[in-house]
């Protein structure tokens, strides 16, 4: 989807958002559990500066990607 | 264990050259397209690899992301769980068809007064130009707003024109708009 490393992490919100929150759910195993996605989200929040930061340099996500 | 990556039709175009280990579960006209199972750790480069697989297979067909972390006994299970819910799967990558998925966060200083009539409107004026729209869960974050939108393939442009247009239109406010990606959200709603 993105290209650079800070754009990347820009978009990890995002893309944790789609893939443990999104897609569709078929029978079978989930690997995670739904505590270990809240863990994930904890672990998000700690990045929450840093992206605070990618976005006062502008360095934003752009359109990018083939799809 | 097998991994299931996406739900497309069947059949379907050449699975990507660059991508290992990928394989099509034909079941009835949808087909599951599966890998090897991923590690069970959860890192920022190992969500990146997951999604830069279902990005190719979505440079060449439309599909339906599956939950990440899906995965299945063998090629029995995986055929069996597509046909359970077939036709409701079906009519969800019909809706998809010829979209992409465009995500926006907004925020606000702490300081700032209340914002919550403005969010909504931007939220009302982008979901008008989309194809449908899904609100998400803030995970208990600061942000405002967390939205998908689903958006033709072409219309990416457009839209992400009137996301720099909300945001002229409202400095108080932040506005993250990134993506195409896959319809995540817009599929499992």
């Amino acid at each position: 989807m993105t290209t650079t490393i800070a754009e990347r992490e820009v978009a990890l919100i995002d893309l944790v958002d789609r893939l443990l929150g999104g897609g569709v759910v078929i029978a079978g195993d989930i690997t995670l559990a739904v505590a270990d996605v809240d863990l994930v989200y904890v672990g998000l929040r700690a990045l929450v500066t840093s992206v605070a930061t990618a976005e006062e340099k502008n360095v934003l996500p752009r359109m990018g990607s083939s799809l | 264990m097998i991994a299931v990556y996406a739900i497309a039709d069947h059949p379907g175009p050449p699975l990507p050259g660059r991508v290992d280990g990928l394989r099509v579960v034909p079941a009835h006209r949808l087909a599951a397209i599966c890998g090897d199972v991923e590690e069970r750790e959860v890192s920022p480069n190992a969500l990146w690899r997951h999604e830069e697989v279902v990005e190719a297979l979505m440079e060449q067909r439309d599909l339906l992301p599956v939950r990440y972390g899906t995965r299945l006994r063998d090629e029995a299970h995986v055929v069996a769980a597509v046909a359970e819910r077939h036709d409701a799967l079906l009519a969800a990558l019909d809706r998809v068809r010829g979209a992409t998925e465009l995500s926006l966060r907004v925020a606000a200083p702490p300081e700032a007064p209340t914002t919550g009539g403005a969010v909504q409107r931007i939220h009302e004026h982008l979901a008008a130009q989309a194809r449908s729209s899904t609100l998400l869960d803030a995970h208990e974050s600061a942000d405002l707003l967390r939205a998908a939108y689903l958006v033709d393939r072409a219309g990416g442009e457009a839209f992400t024109a009137a996301v720099a247009d909300q945001q002229r239109d409202n400095p108080e406010l932040r506005l993250l708009c990134t993506g195409p990606w896959p319809p995540y959200s817009c599929a499992a709603a």
